[in-house]
């Protein structure tokens, strides 16, 4: 993840030094607006990952596995949906506990259902995301993706 | 007199108002270091090392505010990703979606940025849809959940990612007549 992050950054770098040739005012302007944001952004980037640490520490992945468990039912597709909206963390972190859900035993549903409400829901973001695009955006955008989660859990339990 | 001791207050409470997330935040920390100290102290460390692990990925996000502000007109936003594209705006934003990388809330400013300058509230919303895709990482999926798993539910994703779009842009518009806040 570090290297591609590193990759992105070096492109915009290198596309600001491009543009910079062709418009230095332009490209100064750019820089502001980037500063600008960074700095407006700062105090909601600080919390949401003070929330994640308080999040990882005090929600530790092993009471997430248990509370999955191996269930195979509907309760538990709704379950994992659930789970994977509250936990925050990076995407990546999603794939081995899901990982050790189906080693478990538990539906693939589920464990399709947690993966996906994981990475596109967020409960602990919404206000961030409130914030950013309005309370309405906030809300309908969490609620469909968790359908989509559940829709994409059940489709997937059918396939495999 | 009332209105010089009320001025500080206001000051305060907006404060509050904006940034109440902060101040939840460290509220929270407040008590898990009286509480637990030791795993407040853990949960401090792990939220700064995440921090550092997508530092880069924020500088990058915001350097790319900063350039489809200034360079990117309006005309050129709605002409790609307005009505007037059609499905292909739509298709656009499920591929954006897919290649991007980290977590979603890092790109919320961009996608605002891209909204206000005339983007349609649909391509905002499967671009977020799509986001559950992760191209970079799929070999990391396919190791822990095996690729039979990890291309139905990449294949399901993608698929859904524009009808959510399309859904949410409804409620969004819904409200036209009456709150909407089309800024």
């Amino acid at each position: 993840m570090h290297d591609v992050a590193f990759i992105y950054l070096s492109l915009i770098a290198l596309l600001y030094l491009w543009l910079f040739r062709r418009s230095p005012e332009k490209t100064r302007q750019s820089l502001q607006v980037a500063g600008k944001s960074l700095l407006r952004l700062t105090p909601m980037l600080a919390a949401i990952f003070g929330l994640i640490g308080l999040f990882q520490v005090f929600v530790p992945a092993a009471l997430i596995e248990h509370w999955l468990g191996a269930a195979s039912s509907w309760g538990a597709l709704f379950m994992g949906g659930l789970i994977g909206a509250v936990a925050i963390g990076p995407p990546v972190a999603a794939f081995p506990l899901a990982g050790s859900m189906l080693a478990a035993g538990a539906w693939p549903a589920a464990a399709a259902a947690f993966v996906v409400s994981w990475i596109s829901v967020g409960i602990v973001t919404l206000p961030f995301e409130a914030q950013v695009f309005g309370l309405r955006f906030a809300l309908a955008r969490n609620v469909i993706a968790f359908a989509a989660a559940l829709l994409t859990g059940l489709l997937l339990g059918g396939l495999l | 007199m009332k209105t010089m001791a009320a001025r500080p207050s206001h000051v305060f409470w907006s404060y509050v108002r904006a940034q109440w997330l902060l101040l939840a935040t460290l509220l929270l920390y407040g008590w898990a270091f009286t509480a637990q100290p030791q795993r407040a102290a853990q949960a401090l460390a792990f939220g700064i090392s995440t921090l550092f692990s997508v530092v880069l990925l924020i500088l990058a996000v915001m350097g790319l505010v900063g350039l489809t502000q200034v360079w990117i007109s309006r005309e050129q936003v709605a002409r790609l990703l307005g009505h007037e594209a059609g499905l292909k705006a739509l298709l656009v934003a499920a591929l954006c979606g897919t290649v991007l990388i980290g977590p979603a809330y890092l790109i919320f400013p961009l996608l605002m940025g891209i909204r206000r300058q005339g983007a349609r509230w649909a391509v905002i919303g499967t671009v977020l849809a799509a986001y559950a895709v992760k191209i970079p990482m799929i070999p990391l999926e396919i190791e822990f959940l095996g690729w039979r798993f990890s291309l139905f539910r990449t294949l399901l994703t993608i698929l859904l990612a524009i009808p959510c779009g399309l859904i949410l842009e409804t409620v969004m518009q819904s409200s036209f007549g009456k709150n909407n806040k089309a800024r």
